[in-house]
């Protein structure tokens, strides 16, 4: 939906700081702009009509009905051949990738509650630490960042 | 000067315009350059921090979350050094985060809004919060993940967000003559269930090719007839390259989540007329109490104005604000007039509101 090319439009106005340059073909030029803006009002209610819409719409649908068949045949050769080289199928594949998606859910989960138990032994040591005071502290804030330390991947881009 | 001598400076020109033009076609420019941290990850999402600038005393206390669409990279938020919507807000001293959704594989075919906005959205809120030490927070949304903040923000009010910022944002598809997607898609023409069938995930060249179909002069011809023009210019050559590679890197998008913006928002506007269920829960925009700034860009044909304006009367919040900003769905925010109009408001709009 976002993939509009809108880089026409910033160069040319970067073009206007760039300075005038000496072109020959400049008039070739005016004339070829003129020419696609008009083409483009042309072509924009072009594609703006149910017309359009339901020639597009009817070639998508003819394709994917004149294509089923040849895709669902060679996905069965692919199958047969993975069996036979005893390799997983994609649907196996796509299996294992659920689970692992669920098992980093879990690990997530697990995450937040080791943050929330550190984060509330870290608001109540001031009232036992009575014995050596700021010590307990001190080793609850190690070990929180020791535990951010290990979920942080470390992997700066630049 | 000769006429031989002429001729041969002519063909050195025109062999010299080639091969940049072969060089801007066949390589790509290095776009989200501004160093970050990764520092969660989920399935193919991705949260980074991008490394502060600003001493920490100086920064804003509450951190920006940015979410884009699902179906390009974020990059564009990053796209080249010097002109960074990224760069420019961490240099205004904001604490800025970005939720990558990654490119769906096959195994990613069912996911739904409801997944990217009651799995991964809190959990990557959760670890933003406890890396940046703050409870509350701001998010930006632009094009799709404007629509998946409005919906988080209408299903989690008490969560911590204080500003939310929505930029051309696709929330209203009650006007359908203005909506060309919306003529391409209706259910006489389009078979989403067909097309999901056959492919699981919405291939992103059937996207691509629907977001250029819209203008396809401008996007198959005049962007390259300009790029020839302005070849000799090195500042414009290389903001076309930066765009170019975001442009052309296509994915697809999750199979669940295209089927319900067709069917759900772009057929039956459910979001706008209250009907909206997100895993069973009924989304109400009158929950949605945070601080709103709503960017409309007023020459946007892929998410036209119409579709952005009636949130404001729809949401419980106070503080509210439209910016509407010249230019297009993308270059608001990635044109060469970015810098001057939109990110400054943005910034002035947020920085009051984030300490």
């Amino acid at each position: 939906m976002c993939e509009l090319n809108l880089g026409g439009v910033n160069m040319t106005a970067e073009h206007v700081d760039a300075g005038p340059q000496i072109d020959p073909f400049e008039a070739f030029r005016g004339m070829r702009d003129k020419y696609l803006e008009s083409m483009s009002k042309v072509m924009i209610d072009a594609v703006n009509t149910e017309e359009y819409a339901q020639a597009t719409g009817a070639m998508l649908n003819n394709y994917l009905t004149l294509s089923t068949p040849f895709r669902e045949a060679l996905d069965k050769a692919m199958l047969m051949a993975l069996e036979q080289f005893s390799l997983p199928s994609r649907q196996q594949v796509i299996a294992l990738a659920e689970r692992f998606t669920n098992l980093e859910m879990r690990l997530d989960d697990i995450d937040s509650k080791l943050d929330r138990i550190l984060e509330s032994q870290s608001a109540s040591q001031p009232s036992v630490a009575g014995v050596t005071p700021g010590a307990g502290q001190s080793s609850m804030s190690e070990a929180k960042t020791l535990h951010q330390a290990n979920n942080r991947k470390g992997q700066r881009s630049k | 000067m000769t006429p031989a001598t002429t001729s041969s400076n002519n063909w050195s020109v025109l062999e010299r315009k080639l091969g940049t033009f072969n060089r801007l076609m066949t390589t790509k420019a290095a776009i989200g350059q501004t160093p970050k941290d990764l520092i969660w990850t989920l399935n193919k999402a991705k949260l980074y921090h991008y490394v502060p600038v600003v001493a920490s005393e100086a920064r804003h206390r509450v951190p920006l979350l940015l979410v884009f669409a699902l179906m390009n990279r974020p990059t564009i938020m990053d796209l080249r050094r010097g002109h960074s919507f990224v760069e420019y807000m961490v240099g205004r001293g904001y604490d800025v985060y970005l939720l990558d959704w990654g490119v769906p594989g096959p195994e990613d075919k069912g996911m739904k809004f409801d997944d990217y906005v009651l799995d991964y959205m809190p959990r990557a809120i959760r670890k933003m919060k406890s890396v940046s030490g703050s409870s509350e927070f701001s998010m930006l949304g632009w094009c799709i993940g404007a629509i998946l903040t409005t919906i988080y923000a209408a299903m989690r009010p008490d969560d911590g967000l204080r500003n939310l910022l929505l930029l051309t944002a696709p929330l209203d598809f009650s006007n359908q003559e203005k909506l060309t997607f919306a003529r391409w898609t209706d259910e006489k023409c389009f078979d989403v269930d067909k097309v999901l069938a056959t492919f699981g995930n919405m291939p992103g060249e059937m996207i691509d090719y629907g977001a250029k179909a819209l203008k396809p002069v401008e996007n198959y011809v005049t962007n390259f007839c300009k790029l020839w023009d302005n070849l000799d210019d090195p500042r414009a050559v290389e903001a076309w390259h930066a765009m170019n590679t975001w442009v052309t890197d296509i994915f697809p998008m999750a199979g669940g989540a295209y089927r319900q913006l067709i069917v759900d928002f772009y057929r039956n506007n459910r979001l706008m007329k209250g009907e909206l269920q997100i895993r069973g829960e009924l989304v109400k925009l009158n929950r949605l109490r945070a601080n709103l700034l709503n960017v409309i860009a007023e020459a946007d044909h892929i998410t036209p104005p119409c579709q952005s304006e009636a949130i404001l009367s729809k949401v419980g919040s106070t503080d509210t604000e439209i910016y509407r900003v010249r230019g297009g769905h993308i270059g608001i925010m990635a044109g060469s007039s970015a810098p001057k109009q939109t990110w400054p408001h943005i910034d002035r709009w947020l920085g009051a509101r984030s300490d």
